[in-house]
């Protein structure tokens, strides 16, 4: 086809080209509709997530509000980060509430996991199983309204049966000691279906000699636990690890709903110290700064997944 | 615009065939909109939909050519507001009419988001109207809206920081509404008699109670104390409203262009001692735990009687009488004297965006808002006081005769009587400010600061705050 | 170690076999224990959440917390609808969360097909690329996404939702796995009778990868439906979605009723109730299956 032919004719040579009745023209017409069907992922990806992660990197030199023209600053906006208290404190609250969160969801979740497995009556398993899986169908939004109410330090239903037991009225919300582990608790609480699930999944495709050998009661059955099963299930724990991880550390829905970041800074997470300045004082580029910081976070953590997944060891 | 006419006038067809069906129909609203209608935007917040319907039906009566479209946002507080406006205006969208309290005017005005109005009220033709309404309207509002020498919003409504008490809790423990002139150690013998523990320890009736926000959270101990969070000085400017309007009103003497918030004073000794009192009556177990987010139920507590005394406004009254609170179960009084009784209220009304396409109309609609027809129709102030009217001749008594209090003069007594009041400081940058002020309170009210401390590392964010805005926005 | 196991009943001591016997109760019942009280645990608030629901205002803070619903208040859900534009937020939320689903059915079905089915160059690339912006967190592109849909105009509309989350690097991985487990023999015979290549995707592979369809709807519409970050700051009022409106229940200053909000809560949760009761069986496979595959 040289470029001097007709459209028309152009058009013609590449239908032909392409519908050719060889293996040539099949293959082509495989790669051309691979392209095509990749177009609109593509495409997408590009301007939707690829492109602005770059953009983000260029705002992130400028003060920019958007009503008045961009001021290019270079590095400044992560100079002033590093001196931004509520930065350092909503990553330090990130981090805390991350790594409370996933340790609680995933091991509460191995061991009703390991203990719904043992469970040979059909509709029990499917009550446990439903029961541990509702609370992942409600947004982190309605979880953090009613259980707002739960954890009242006064008036709230929880606190009012830890006082039958003598205890004092605990301010689950209000102490900035507290505040990080409630809301720990609470998104814990909701996240268990998924790491549940994930082990019991992990569980039902073990061979079942390998279960049978563990399954001894006691405490010979519980350290056998220890050394055959859990190995067994480091696929499924680092998996139920590293997506908690991803997710604990865009935590914001909890934390704004429940406390707005308080007492003081208490409950203040880098996501909501983003939201803040980029969407409530418009400030893009330091936002822009602080979604780097998140990105860069995270990317981190993806990549010790690679890595841990390159060298993890397969027991099937 | 020609689609929504073929649909409207297929609507109608479809109505006249139908026949009796049509008698259903025609209550679904289908409005014909002609080709050289205007449509204006007017931004709402907190009420929902509808809440200056009266006022929009009044102008489209009088204009058929107007239409009038909500855009509502929501959110918490005024600030939360102001941030969705904002982010409103960043994402392109244009709105005509906007709303403000106190805490986002100067945001707005500073922004270059709102027009001033001042040539718009000296040249309109029907100046016996703002003759009218400036007479009616208590000059520390008007005041309360300016920005460098300029009015950017009319007053509609606004709501001083008093006392609110639960009588019946009151009279339980042997207490009567106290007079005007009380103090704050008569305060602190009603919070701490009105205080009910059980035998752990744990309060079951509060004594006292307010929320972590910017108006009327601890905000009235801070100027009762004798202090601010930054210092109030008055822009020049502002004799075209003070020689022209409110001439011989002596409560206008000494006004200027507006306020501004320049130096942060925020851990001044009266501020540090603001706030100390109320750490100590949290500590006493007088006061519950002050939360933001959804911990927040005070209206809850109040009217099932868990609650005392509380800092609200004139918009408490008829918002009680909804969640079931009779005349006579509440009342309000002036807050409490300590080193003076200096009161202070946050004002709300409507702007004029400076991008609007069609300013002329919007401005009709602000005109009308603040009209007698706006305030006698107005869903805020009809049938009970849900805001407290900006207009003198509004919130008299008879306003608040079904739903009480009985105090009620106490609302524009607090302006009228008390030359001192002042308005909330909110300078351009009120928004990240609040964020600031609310941070710090939450730190001393969960014991991990002292108050000394939160307030000086308060001052030390605010410092740095108004270092990096405030040259941007007040002249020198 | 397992001579434990093994050991004959009869070897060991009465006192041994009493203990074992113990022993082997308290496995058994010991794990029931721990789950009864676990899933009382987990319903506890749920309950909590219904029925004080259905109570009148005045009662929603009692103490002690009553369980029952005694008052049957029907009327919060009414005032639901009341005060939010609630039923236009179901809709919001519908509209927003099966359009997404819908556009990454479409997109992942056929990228997956491509990574998995067909060959061209630079596909092996490609399929890194892809799959490294699954790193990419929503807020490292927020900012940058706000100003292109201001600049498309279109803020506030669902689009600025649906648009932005179509292209699904989960969803394409996730199918590809599926059209890797079809046998390609299939593939073969369906040539041999003549069938085209869009006839081949579209009438043997893609029946083949219903369940794996089913597992990404599920999830897709478990995740959007629940999506509270975007909305928030790409909509407004009028075009929320649920999320939000629970959210605004509370009410400016928080004034708003706790019986209404939550009934706003359970009204909020009746869809994915639905869903969830259709799909289960996709759902938790879907889940299971990212653990195994990972």
């Amino acid at each position: 086809m040289t470029s001097r032919k007709s459209t028309a004719v152009a058009g013609g040579g590449i239908f032909h080209w392409l519908m050719q009745d060889t293996m040539d023209g099949l293959r082509r017409r495989r790669a051309v509709l691979g392209y095509l069907f990749l177009l609109p992922t593509l495409l997408g990806i590009f301007i939707f997530t690829a492109g602005p992660v770059f953009v983000s990197f260029g705002l992130s030199m400028f003060q920019w509000n958007i009503f008045k023209p961009p001021d290019f600053v270079g590095l400044e906006n992560f100079e002033r980060l590093l001196e931004d208290r509520r930065v350092i404190i909503g990553l330090g609250n990130t981090v805390k509430f991350t790594i409370l969160a996933v340790c609680s969801q995933v091991s509460i979740g191995l061991i009703l996991a390991l203990a719904v497995h043992r469970i040979s009556r059909v509709w029990l398993r499917y009550y446990f199983r439903t029961a541990f899986f509702l609370p992942l169908l409600m947004s982190g939004a309605s979880v953090a309204v009613f259980m707002g109410y739960i954890f009242h330090k006064e008036f709230g239903p929880l606190n009012y049966y830890l006082t039958l037991l003598g205890l004092p009225q605990i301010p689950w919300l209000t102490n900035s000691d507290l505040v990080m582990i409630s809301i720990a608790i609470i998104s814990a609480w909701r996240n268990l279906g998924f790491t549940f699930l994930i082990f019991l999944g992990g569980l039902s495709n073990l061979s079942q000699e390998v279960l049978d050998a563990a399954d001894v009661d006691g405490a010979q059955g519980l350290r056998r636990l220890w050394s055959v099963v859990i190995p067994l299930l480091s696929p499924q724990i680092l998996f139920a690890t590293v997506t908690g991880v991803i997710g604990a550390l865009q935590v914001f829905d909890e934390p704004y709903i429940m406390t707005r970041g308080g007492p003081g800074n208490a409950s203040r997470t880098l996501v909501m110290v983003m939201y803040e300045h980029a969407f409530k004082d418009i400030e893009f580029g330091y936002g822009s700064a602080i979604a780097i910081v998140v990105f860069l976070m995270i990317l981190v953590m993806s990549i010790v997944q690679m890595w841990l997944w390159r060298n993890r060891v397969f027991y099937q | 615009m020609s689609a929504e006419k073929k649909m409207s006038r297929r609507d109608l067809l479809k109505m006249a065939a139908a026949g009796g069906t049509g008698l259903v129909m025609s209550g679904l609203p289908v409005r014909v909109i002609a080709q050289d209608m205007v449509t204006i935007k007017v931004q709402t917040a907190g009420l929902g939909d509808n809440s200056l319907q009266p006022v929009a039906d009044i102008q489209m009566a009088r204009n058929p050519n107007v239409n009038v479209e909500w855009v509502v946002l929501t959110g918490i507080d005024h600030e939360e507001v102001a941030a969705k406006i904002l982010a409103l205006v960043a994402a392109g969208e244009s709105i005509d009419v906007g709303y403000a309290a106190t805490e986002a005017c100067q945001l707005f005005a500073g922004q270059g988001l709102a027009a001033p109005l001042d040539d718009r009220i000296t040249s309109d033709p029907d100046q016996d109207f703002w003759t009218d309404f400036f007479s009616d309207v208590h000059p520390s509002l008007t005041e309360a809206m300016m920005y460098e020498g300029s009015l950017y919003e009319p007053p509609r409504d606004f709501n001083a920081a008093n006392m609110y008490f639960n009588t019946n809790v009151l009279a339980e423990n042997g207490f009567e509404v106290p007079g005007e002139e009380w103090t704050k150690d008569d305060f602190l013998e009603i919070a701490r008699g009105t205080t009910k523990k059980d035998d752990s320890g744990n309060t079951e009736v509060f004594g006292y109670a307010w929320t972590n926000r910017l108006w009327g959270s601890w905000m009235p101990w801070i100027f009762v104390a004798g202090g601010n969070l930054y210092t109030e000085e008055r822009a020049p400017g502002g004799e075209w409203v003070w020689d022209g309007y409110y001439e011989g009103d002596m409560a206008a003497d000494g006004r200027g262009g507006g306020f501004r918030w320049r130096e942060p004073v925020a851990n001044s000794s009266e501020v540090v001692e603001a706030l100390q009192l109320v750490v100590d009556l949290w500590q006493e177990g007088v006061t519950p735990d002050i939360a933001m987010g959804t911990g927040q139920t005070l209206t809850g507590f109040y009217s099932t009687g868990l609650l005392c005394m509380t800092p609200a406004g004139g918009f408490w009254a008829g918002r009680l009488g909804n969640e079931g609170m009779a005349k006579g179960d509440f009342d309000v009084q002036y807050w409490p004297n300590w080193r003076n009784q200096k009161h202070q209220f946050g004002t709300g009304g409507h702007w004029l965006s400076t991008t609007s396409t069609a300013p002329d109309e919007a401005w009709d609609f602000m005109k009308i808002e603040v009209s007698h027809d706006g305030f006698q129709s107005s869903i805020f102030f009809n049938p009970v006081i849900i805001t407290t009217p900006s207009r003198r001749s509004y919130s008299q008594a008879n306003a608040f005769e079904t739903t009480g209090p009985a105090n009620s003069d106490v609302f524009y007594g607090t302006l009228d009587d008390h030359p001192s009041t002042s308005p909330i400081p909110a300078p351009p940058w009120s928004n990240p400010m609040t964020t600031i002020f609310t941070t710090y309170t939450g730190f001393a009210m969960s014991g991990e600061m002292g108050p000394q401390q939160a307030l000086d590392e308060m001052q030390a964010e605010l410092e740095s705050l108004t270092n990096r805005e405030g040259r941007k926005y007040y002249q020198e | 170690m397992a001579s434990n196991a093994t050991r004959i009943p009869g070897d060991v001591s009465a006192a041994e076999h009493r203990r074992q016997v113990i022993s082997h109760q308290l496995g058994r019942w010991i794990p029931l224990i721990i789950l009864g009280v676990m899933s009382v645990v987990i319903l506890a608030p749920i309950m909590w959440t219904i029925s004080t629901s259905l109570r009148a205002g005045v009662d929603s803070f009692t103490v002690p917390p009553k369980w029952l619903p005694t008052d049957l208040a029907v009327e919060n859900y009414a005032q639901v609808f009341e005060k939010v534009p609630f039923a236009r937020q179901i809709l919001n939320s519908t509209i927003i969360t099966w359009g997404t689903v819908l556009g990454q059915l479409i997109t992942a079905a056929l990228a997956g097909y491509a990574f998995a089915r067909l060959e061209f160059r630079g596909r092996d690339t490609l399929f890194w690329v892809v799959l490294a912006t699954m790193m990419i967190p929503i807020q490292a592109t927020v900012i940058p996404v706000f100003i292109l849909i201001r600049n498309l105009g279109l803020f506030d509309t669902v689009w600025s939702l649906i648009l932005p989350a179509t292209p699904t690097a989960f969803g394409t991985f996730l199918l590809r796995q599926y059209y890797l487990t079809i046998p390609i023999e299939l593939e073969e015979s369906a040539l041999i009778d003549g069938a085209n290549q869009w006839q081949l995707f579209n009438r043997v592979y893609l029946p083949l990868v219903k369940p794996g369809l089913a597992v990404l709807a599920i999830l897709s519409f478990n995740f959007h439906w629940n999506e509270f970050f975007r909305p928030l700051i790409f909509l407004q009022h009028e075009n929320y979605p649920i999320t939000i409106g629970i959210f605004q229940l509370q009410g400016y200053m928080m004034t708003g009723s706790i019986s209404v909000v939550l009934a706003g809560v359970v009204v909020s949760l009746v869809p994915v109730i639905i869903i969830f009761l259709i799909g289960q069986r996709y759902l938790i496979e879907g889940i299971m299956r990212g653990a195994i595959k990972g």
